[in-house]
């Protein structure tokens, strides 16, 4: 296929011209990206792990998140609600995390039991060295999906939201 | 020619050409026959300055004003044409305007409202910026600051808010306004689109600055409002990581926020907005349903005002074979300009002081809101402590409304993202020509019934939503926060 001076050289200047854009948004998508988005940072020491009993969740503010014992399971849990980001805390009277925003509710475990969030809630990976419990919060969990319940238990009590 | 008043300025020597010179039609070239020195410009007619020896007088005679004002303010038709020509702000504006548009149901001027909050919202915000550090540990701070220890710090700042929130409100209606009168159809579809991205720059405008007090209202309503994002499937988690620089909102946030709200988004909205108004200008004003005839818009025009038709071929028959095609214009376009001449009246004065009224008015309906009411200010942003109810800002609210009900995946993509790609089609989906609401019913009750459920949803999401989102009359509990 032959083609004139002009169009070879117009063809050059679009093609040069796309090049030059991806490389803008590239750039600038490269720069603007967090490192380490998937989780609050590092990695958190929590001592013992005796510290957690069976049916507690306490709260760790270094991290934001939750270390939760369901059934002898410890979890660290997030403390950000699936739905919209709004912060779960955990109702001493259910046993269960209750959101204030929407209503959704979710087990011990962060396993999704009602409301509007699509899952469970996000955990962060939690490892023992000894007897130590480590957490890593630059490291995220898939959230358990709907309809998966394996630490439901029922309500130990009232709850703590009124539900919409 | 009569429109010339005379009183050369001193020192012209009566002026090139004469009171003649500057007549319609002899502006490039008036003056400049033999024996005659050539204009300094078209556009500067060498008499008609205001004569006497007055200090005002003295100074537009000035060779310093003249080099600013390259026109002097002639009381004519052809006078006015002049000042639109050669003023930079006038030329915004076309020389004539049709008739109709003097009329406030012709627009209700909204598109003006807007600009001019958009305005106002340069004003107050340069003005808010030179009290404000985009810095979580000062933020809150600097607000509170504002509110005791800057002169009209507070007023400006509820200014600023509550224009915000009518920009929104009024670009909306715009847009509402334009789909009702059909003005979005040919030759203007492209136009629609520029104003829907003019809308959603404004969302983003005004949801931006929400963050900038770093309160708890403005911390959660941003969470919120972001992590709506997360539900865009694919790219969600990662758009929403752009957008608020981490796994949740903090320093970089705010910084990202601010850069937004400052500089990006005001300079995208400047240049939309001007495209806007040139195309506006370039693609003629909408035809009003008066005179749309039985077949659809600028039929009317075109049928009583024929343009003599041009065969495909040369018509060897006519005229001894010696005809000229000199061009070939889309018919459309033809009779979109052929207005009788007494239906247009001059920009100036007539419409442009009632935009100066309109913007007069909407500045005092702002400045009467600021007074009136003081923009929010809740406690310092608390990660750990979310309040009850957390809502979006309210033009999310109906979003909000609906992921409260339904699945994400519906209410936080389809919706949305659905109801964006269907405005910037919408004219290119939508063929039919007519303007007149009868002849378009089924566009006009589809779009009716969509901002019915947006309006409910948003009003359901920022009344009538309480605690746990629970559903609560406004007049028994007010969980209202703007």
């Amino acid at each position: 296929m032959s083609s004139t001076r002009r169009e070879f050289l117009r063809r050059g200047w679009q093609l040069g011209g796309a090049l030059l854009g991806a490389a803008a948004v590239w750039t600038t998508y490269e720069s603007l990206r967090p490192l380490g988005a998937s989780g609050a940072g590092g990695v958190i020491k929590l001592g013992n792990y005796s510290n957690y009993p069976k049916g507690t969740a306490t709260y760790v503010n270094e991290g934001h998140f939750y270390v939760a014992n369901a059934d002898n399971h410890l979890f660290a849990i997030s403390q950000k609600c699936p739905h919209l980001g709004c912060r779960v805390p955990f109702c001493e009277s259910s046993g269960r995390f209750e959101c204030p925003c929407h209503g959704s509710t979710f087990d011990i475990g962060g396993e999704w039991i009602q409301g509007p969030a699509p899952t469970g809630m996000t955990q962060y990976k939690l490892t023992l060295d000894g007897q130590n419990v480590v957490v890593d919060t630059s490291k995220t969990l898939p959230p358990p999906p709907r309809g998966a319940h394996a630490y439901l238990t029922p309500p130990k009590g009232p709850p703590c939201a009124q539900k919409g | 020619m009569a429109d010339i008043t005379t009183g050369a300025p001193p020192g012209s020597g009566g002026g090139p050409g004469g009171p003649g010179s500057g007549g319609p039609g002899s502006g490039d070239g008036g003056g400049s026959g033999a024996g005659t020195p050539p204009a300094r410009d078209a556009l500067e007619p060498t008499v008609a300055y205001a004569p006497g020896g007055g200090l005002a007088a003295r100074v537009e005679r000035s060779a310093v004003w003249r080099s600013m004002f390259r026109h002097p303010s002639l009381d004519t038709p052809r006078g006015r044409a002049l000042q639109s020509f050669s003023n930079f702000f006038l030329h915004l504006y076309p020389v004539k305007v049709p008739r109709r548009v003097l009329r406030i149901r012709y627009s209700f001027r909204l598109g003006f409202i807007a600009a001019v909050l958009f305005g106002i919202l340069l004003l107050t915000g340069v003005y808010l910026m030179f009290f404000y550090t985009p810095a979580v540990g000062s933020a809150y701070g600097d607000m509170q600051h504002l509110k005791t220890g800057v002169g009209f710090g507070q007023l400006v700042r509820n200014v600023h808010r509550w224009s915000a929130h009518l920009m929104v409100l009024v670009v909306f209606l715009h847009l509402v306004r334009t789909f009702y009168a059909g003005a979005y159809k040919k030759p203007r579809e492209f136009n629609w689109v520029i104003g829907v991205v003019l809308l959603l720059l404004t969302l983003g405008l005004s949801f931006t600055g929400y963050l900038l007090p770093w309160d708890q209202l403005s911390y959660w309503a941003v969470t919120v409002g972001t992590n709506l994002v997360q539900y865009v499937p694919l790219l969600g988690k990662t758009l929403q990581n752009l957008l608020i620089g981490g796994s949740q909102i903090g320093q970089t946030t705010l910084l990202r926020f601010y850069a937004l709200h400052v500089a990006v988004l005001p300079v995208a909205v400047v240049l939309t907005i001007s495209i806007h108004i040139w195309r506006v200008r370039k693609d003629g004003f909408a035809v009003a349903r008066s005179q749309e005839s039985s077949s659809g818009a600028f039929e009317e025009e075109a049928t009583a005002a024929p343009a003599p038709a041009v065969p495909a071929t040369a018509p060897t028959h006519l005229y001894g074979g010696r005809v000229r095609v000199l061009g070939v214009v889309d018919r459309q376009s033809v009779t979109a300009e052929e207005r009788p001449v007494d239906d247009t009246v001059f920009t100036w004065p007539h419409l442009l002081v009632r935009h100066v009224v309109f913007a007069l008015g909407v500045s005092a309906t702002v400045l009467g809101l600021g007074v009136a009411f003081a923009a929010p200010l809740r406690g310092l942003a608390n990660p750990n402590l979310t309040p009850e109810p957390a809502k979006a800002p309210w033009y999310f609210a109906g979003l909000q409304e609906l992921l409260s009900r339904f699945d994400p995946l519906l209410a936080g993509i389809l919706v949305p993202i659905g109801a964006v790609i269907a405005l910037v089609l919408l004219p290119y989906i939508d063929r039919n020509p007519s303007t007149v609401a009868r002849r378009r019913k089924v566009a006009i009750v589809v779009f009716s019934g969509l901002m019915v459920v947006a309006v409910v949803l948003t009003v359901i999401g920022t009344f009538f939503r309480g605690p746990g989102w629970k559903f609560i009359a406004p007049w028994t509990h007010w969980y209202v926060e703007l």
